[in-house]
């Protein structure tokens, strides 16, 4: 398929309730911003989420639309502690999977190679395997009979990434310093959503041969979303909107929704300019 | 950090008899001038372990530096058998060769698992293969959620890792770029390794697709332009094909092989 160009709100209307979703980026990095904007928007509800958290958990979550968060932690980076998943975690309104960074990785690394789980040390001896009596260990079948965290494949059923670029088909390009788990994300999904700063033609898609992150077969639809990491970074086209975030983090939920989020993205993007 | 050596000099000093040794490269960067060093200094008992043996272990093996392979594929690529393999392991000659025989994608999970410091890594290959049946190094682990039987394959922490790279920088970091096997894999799963490189360059510039093997990882750096050929350095020069041609005729005759050793190598 040669173009697989999608609105934010047709890529919405592809999720379902009660959906596992992954959220690429890091923290508050290259989130895909839009798409949960365009989440927020729309009516779904009981999402589990597996994410690198940071906004995207938190306003999903201030939003009533989460059941569970699968992750290794939530944090806006320049602000520790995000404040919306902090409240649902002291009120309990949230159920949470909390996995150490690495066994998140290692999850996602089994459901793309289609494995059920793989061994990883992180974990053992932690209360990880106190507050997640659902894992178990394994042990190595060779002499040193170590014991193993068995980490199960985090399967998706939708993935949403943003990059700095792509073109129609799915191949997308990211040009800041790391390109967290984004290709992950997707090879662990079912469906692949990759929001993009700027859509450009293949041929132009030039520069070190792993920036491009993802290609048209981890991808079934892009979606053009200028300054759709807002408020999060997206380096090198910009940084963060500390401001912004500052804002968010310190003004109640309903009058941060009415004042930013009541709207469309176009909306969105007029009050913020 | 690395040290910057002659390459009979890192040789002598980091391949010692009965190593475990892994002189990876896929087609493309396969460290032949190294494996040649080691037949001239008459290394013995070595174990070799490689994704795909071609001709230079073909050499190795001929010249009596083997007592075990352990491989995925092994051939003459795009030409035939390796005869000095076949021989040693039909005929015993010039020595007896254990052989230990895996898949590709099991022994780059085997120098993955090395690599990331665990005793073994799972896989759904092998399953169905006759592999299992004469590789006694696999083994199972059962999912603990599905019942799945899977596959384990030990890790591979060869003693040394020897690899031929485009560059190196003057504090030993080394970069290499086009086809890519499992060098990278091979060096950080090793306990010492050796890099030769076409040249030595003031600054590495950032190249797309380059690995950089960082000076700490690194043991000693040797300076051998053409240190690959017969095969190819990307940005250097190209594969010598007729030269893997014309070791079918010299490889397949004990006397013909005998004299190339005597001949090109002085052994």
């Amino acid at each position: 398929m040669d173009d697989k160009v999608l609105t934010a709100d047709e890529v919405v209307g592809e999720l379902s309730d009660g959906m596992t979703i992954g959220i690429g980026g890091w923290g508050s990095r290259r989130k895909p911003m839009a798409l949960v904007r365009a989440i927020l928007r729309s009516d779904l509800k009981d999402l589990t989420l597996v994410s690198y958290g940071g906004p995207d958990v938190g306003l999903l979550m201030a939003a009533g639309r989460v059941k569970r968060v699968v992750c290794g932690f939530v944090s806006l980076d320049s602000i520790p502690l995000e404040p919306h998943f902090r409240r649902g975690r002291q009120e309990g309104t949230i159920e949470l999977t909390e996995l150490d960074e690495g066994m998140l990785y290692w999850g996602l690394l089994a459901a793309a190679h289609r494995l059920p789980f793989l061994p990883i040390r992180a974990g053992l001896r932690s209360d990880v395997m106190r507050v997640n009596p659902e894992l178990r260990t394994v042990r190595s079948p060779y002499p040193d009979d170590e014991e193993f965290v068995a980490m199960p494949a985090l399967k998706l059923d939708a993935a949403l990434i943003h990059l700095n670029r792509a073109d129609a088909r799915g191949n997308g390009q990211y040009l800041g310093p790391d390109p967290y788990f984004d290709d992950l994300f997707c090879l662990a999904a079912e469906k692949r959503y990759l929001s993009c700063e700027r859509l450009v033609p293949t041929e132009e898609l030039t520069g070190p041969p792993q920036s491009l992150l993802v290609n048209r077969m981890m991808v079934d639809a892009v979606v053009h979303t200028p300054n759709g990491a807002h408020f999060t970074s997206c380096v090198p086209d910009y940084g963060r909107d500390e401001d912004f975030q500052r804002e968010y983090t310190q003004t109640p939920w309903p009058e941060f929704h009415a004042k930013y989020l009541a709207g469309s993205e176009a909306d969105y993007q007029a009050a913020i300019a | 950090m690395a040290e910057l050596v002659g390459l009979a000099e890192g040789i002598a000093a980091l391949v010692h008899d009965g190593d475990t040794v892994s002189l990876e490269g896929f087609t493309h960067l396969i460290p032949v001038a190294a494996g040649h060093e080691i037949i001239r200094q008459r290394r013995r008992d070595l174990t070799l372990a490689r994704m795909t043996p071609d001709i230079v272990y073909d050499q190795m093996i001929g010249a009596g530096c083997a007592r075990r392979l352990i491989f995925a594929w092994g051939g003459n690529p795009g030409v035939g058998s390796l005869h000095r393999l076949r021989d040693a392991v039909e005929n015993d000659w010039p020595a007896p060769l254990e052989i230990e025989e895996h898949s590709h994608a099991g022994m780059a999970n085997r120098y993955t698992a090395g690599a990331s410091g665990l005793p073994f890594a799972v896989l759904r290959g092998y399953t169905g293969t006759d592999l299992v049946r004469h590789t006694s190094s696999l083994a199972t682990v059962t999912c603990p959620f599905t019942g799945e039987v899977l596959t384990a394959v030990p890790a591979l922490n060869p003693d040394v890792a020897v690899i031929h790279a485009q560059r190196a920088d003057r504090k030993g970091n080394v970069q290499l770029w086009g086809l890519a096997g499992v060098q990278k894999e091979a060096v950080l799963a090793a306990k010492r390794c050796l890099v030769t490189v076409e040249e030595i360059v003031e600054e590495l510039d950032a190249r797309p697709n380059a690995v950089v093997l960082p000076s700490w990882v690194i043991t000693a750096v040797a300076v051998v332009p053409g240190g690959a050929k017969p095969s190819y350095a990307q940005g250097y020069y190209d594969r010598d094909n007729l030269y893997y041609r014309r070791w079918d005729a010299i490889s397949r005759d004990r006397d013909t092989f005998t004299g190339w050793l005597a001949d090109e190598l002085g052994s």
